[in-house]
């Protein structure tokens, strides 16, 4: 029923639940997964928000490396568990100041036909709160997206 | 992977478009669907668009509760019965709809709830409905969201 599933993922332990999950569906469902991670745009001065990318000031050339090493750490889990159940898998980045955008375009450029992402992932109060991101894909999104808690 | 598939519906075209997708994807996992139904709570004047403004007695709206229930809940029997899943269908009445749902996933150990983004009161495309987002924050299953 469905091809192609989008799996964002901010390498949280949240959303590396949704990442298992995911890759279950799809290897029932046949489907392949395509992981997507999203960083931070480059800044003179960077506001730490994604999970190993430093704060403070680096040059556009640092900053990419350390986007690069983020994607990778971030988007290891979702090869690994793909390549455990035998889902085909492919992953990608890009940087950008507005995930929920990126995600949207990605499902969109991808030809994706279904989204699995995290309800939330950081906050420690936020059980009761829908993510940014996800509630902003959720209105974003042409597609169905599948909400893990 | 899911054995129990929960489709809250208010009975909204959108909602219908749930309704199918979750039937689809019950066959093809073999799961079984329970539809669901949240109707108003009867009150001395109710105040909705699926029952009459103006006084009613509490009879009457059970009745009609019962009567829009066995509609709305009709369509999901009726796509389950073409596809031959298996069905099972229930409705509350209650003001918070989104806590009768969460509710319900539990007590009838639902793994999976399929709703759409928006119903009735959907005004912009661009929000998410007010009930599938407290759904979305509250149930302790994953939710697929239909557009």
């Amino acid at each position: 029923m469905f091809k192609h599933i989008l799996v964002p993922t901010d390498g949280s332990p949240l959303s590396r639940r949704a990442v298992e999950r995911a890759v279950r569906f799809a290897a029932e469902q046949k489907a392949r997964v395509t992981g997507f991670w999203v960083g931070p745009a480059w800044e003179p001065n960077l506001y730490a928000y994604a999970e190993g990318v430093p704060a403070g000031f680096v040059s556009p050339r640092q900053h990419t490396a350390h986007v690069k090493n983020a994607a990778a750490r971030c988007l290891a889990p979702v090869r690994k568990a793909a390549t455990a159940a035998g889902v085909r898998c492919k992953c990608a980045y890009v940087t950008g100041g507005f995930p929920y955008v990126e995600i949207v375009s990605a499902a969109r450029r991808y030809r994706c036909d279904l989204i699995v992402m995290a309800s939330h992932s950081r906050g420690p109060l936020s059980r009761l709160l829908l993510g940014s991101q996800t509630s902003k894909v959720l209105a974003y999104a042409t597609i169905p997206v599948m909400v893990c808690r | 992977m899911f054995k129990n598939i929960l489709v809250p519906t208010d009975g909204s075209p959108l909602s219908g478009h749930a309704i199918k997708l979750a039937v689809r994807l019950a066959k093809e996992q073999d799961a079984r669907v329970t539809g669901f139904w949240v109707g108003p709570e009867w009150e001395a004047n109710v105040h909705g668009e699926t029952v009459v403004t103006g006084f009613v007695s509490p009879q009457q709206h059970a009745a009609r509760v019962k009567k829009i229930a066995a509609r709305y809940l009709g369509a999901v029997e009726k796509a389950a019965a073409t596809e031959g899943v298996r069905c099972k269908v229930a409705h509350a009445v209650g003001g918070f709809p989104y806590d009768e749902i969460v509710k319900a996933a539990r007590r009838n150990g639902c793994d999976l709830i399929v709703m759409a983004s928006h119903g009735r009161r959907g005004i912009s495309k661009l929000l998410l409905g007010s009930e599938t987002s407290k759904v979305l924050a509250h149930s302790s299953v994953p939710v697929l969201v239909c557009r």
